[in-house]
């Protein structure tokens, strides 16, 4: 087990968003579904730290990478810009291979990152700045994030929203590479069943409870 | 540390892809000192005692301008949240967004000042020790005014409960540099120093302040 919420509440405003909720997530794909509103966004949040949790437990993991709704590109940079300050900003993890490229330093780095434009179709549109893509590009150039920082545990909150077919297939070859890996990746998503073929546990919830 | 400068550098080549803060400050700082200086008479706002507080309340407002577009980015696309679930990430995102800010709000200060001198004709007695004022001044600004935009970032009333929770907490920033750089208009050397520690002082004690409460104000 890599991580885990243990009897999680979480209250904003006024509205118990999460009830008690108990979610493990190990090694391998868990995916998180549930119906519009249920609270898969607010438990992806809590697991990256991001709410408090009113009550109950969550050990928040070192190296996380967590993958929200929206893009996450902060508009003024081009994607490559967006991703090395990722890279540079999070340093080395713990599933970083033992070679230079891991290390994050000069041209090894530059390349790491020029290869996850190129896998995320990117390569055209790198040194634009993001505010000038359209919403699909900036989930790719959001998804590309996977290739350039290795974690133990992935969230990957609803990643199929706005992206084409093709953009699609390169997410579930993503999944597929980190199940194969060992790496703990939990994706909140309320369609896409197949999903459910990779998938090692599947969780639903309802109005911030396990279903 | 390293992570700061990462956000800093980050901030500021997305200021200058996208000047629009600076621009919108500047053109604050100017009207302001053009609308005091017909309001009260040249000679009233020439007094150095008037000319400097304007200045400070000017970039008061101006580091709330910077500050507030500085976060609208980050809100843009949920930007602030792929920095904060990083390890380091909230203290980084604080200290980052200081050295960006107070870089940012410098150059304010220096083409408001600029505008301010030619404006009202002011003669600047001790232009170095101006300079020291304003170097210190605007560090504590932006160290209260981003734990104010952080607090209210997701509230409606984020633009009238900004200045209502950083004038209380800058008044005495507000009051050293007005002495500060009052002094260094009028010529008196030691006066001006002492305020400029003074005003060193405070800036360090905003910004460990900051830093200390900054997690906890972003979440």
């Amino acid at each position: 087990m890599i991580t885990a919420l243990r009897g999680a509440t979480v209250i904003l405003g006024d509205r118990a968003v999460l009830r008690d909720l108990d979610l493990e997530v190990g090694p391998g794909v868990t995916v998180l579904r549930g119906p519009n509103g249920a609270g898969k966004t607010t438990a992806l949040r809590a697991l990256a730290g991001l709410v408090p949790l009113a009550r109950g437990t969550c050990e928040v993991p070192f190296d996380l990478l967590y993958l929200g709704h929206r893009p996450q590109m902060l508009h003024g940079l081009t994607v490559r810009e967006n991703l090395r300050f990722f890279t540079e900003l999070r340093g080395r993890t713990s599933r970083a291979p033992a070679y230079s490229a891991a290390l994050g330093v000069g041209g090894a780095r530059e390349a790491r990152i020029g290869g996850a434009i190129g896998r995320w179709g990117l390569s055209a549109d790198a040194d634009r700045p993001v505010e000038r893509l359209s919403a699909g590009q900036r989930r790719r150039a959001s998804l590309a994030r996977l290739d350039t920082e290795w974690c133990g545990l992935t969230l990957l909150d609803e990643p199929f929203a706005e992206l084409d077919d093709a953009a699609v297939a390169l997410v579930h070859a993503s999944l597929a590479s980190a199940r194969d890996r060992g790496d703990a990746v939990l994706v909140a998503s309320h369609g896409h069943a197949d999903l459910d073929e990779i998938a090692g546990r599947i969780y639903r919830i309802d109005d911030g409870r396990a279903a | 540390m390293r992570g700061a400068w990462l956000v800093a550098a980050r901030e500021l080549r997305a200021d200058a892809r996208h000047p629009d803060g600076f621009a919108t400050a500047v053109t604050f700082v100017a009207a302001l000192v053009l609308i005091e200086s017909i309001v009260v008479g040249p000679q009233v706002a020439r007094e150095t005692t008037v000319a400097p507080a304007l200045y400070w309340i000017a970039l008061l407002f101006a580091a709330i301008v910077v500050t507030t577009r500085s976060f609208d980015r980050e809100l843009a696309d949920d930007a602030i949240d792929a920095v904060l679930a990083l390890p380091g990430g909230r203290d980084a995102l604080y200290a980052g967004k200081l050295i960006a800010l107070a870089a940012t709000i410098a150059a304010v200060g220096l083409v408001g000042g600029v505008l301010q001198i030619a404006l009202l004709d002011l003669t600047l007695a001790l232009p170095g020790h101006a300079l020291v004022a304003v170097a210190l001044g605007v560090i504590a600004l932006p160290a209260v005014v981003i734990i104010d935009v952080a607090l209210t970032l997701r509230l409606r009333g984020r633009a009238a409960l900004v200045p209502v929770l950083a004038v209380p907490a800058l008044l005495p920033q507000l009051v050293a540099a007005t002495n500060a750089l009052g002094l260094a208009l009028s010529g008196d050397a030691t006066g001006s120093l002492a305020w400029s520690g003074l005003l060193l002082a405070i800036a360090l004690v905003y910004a460990v302040l900051g830093l200390t409460i900054a997690g906890t104000a972003i979440e």
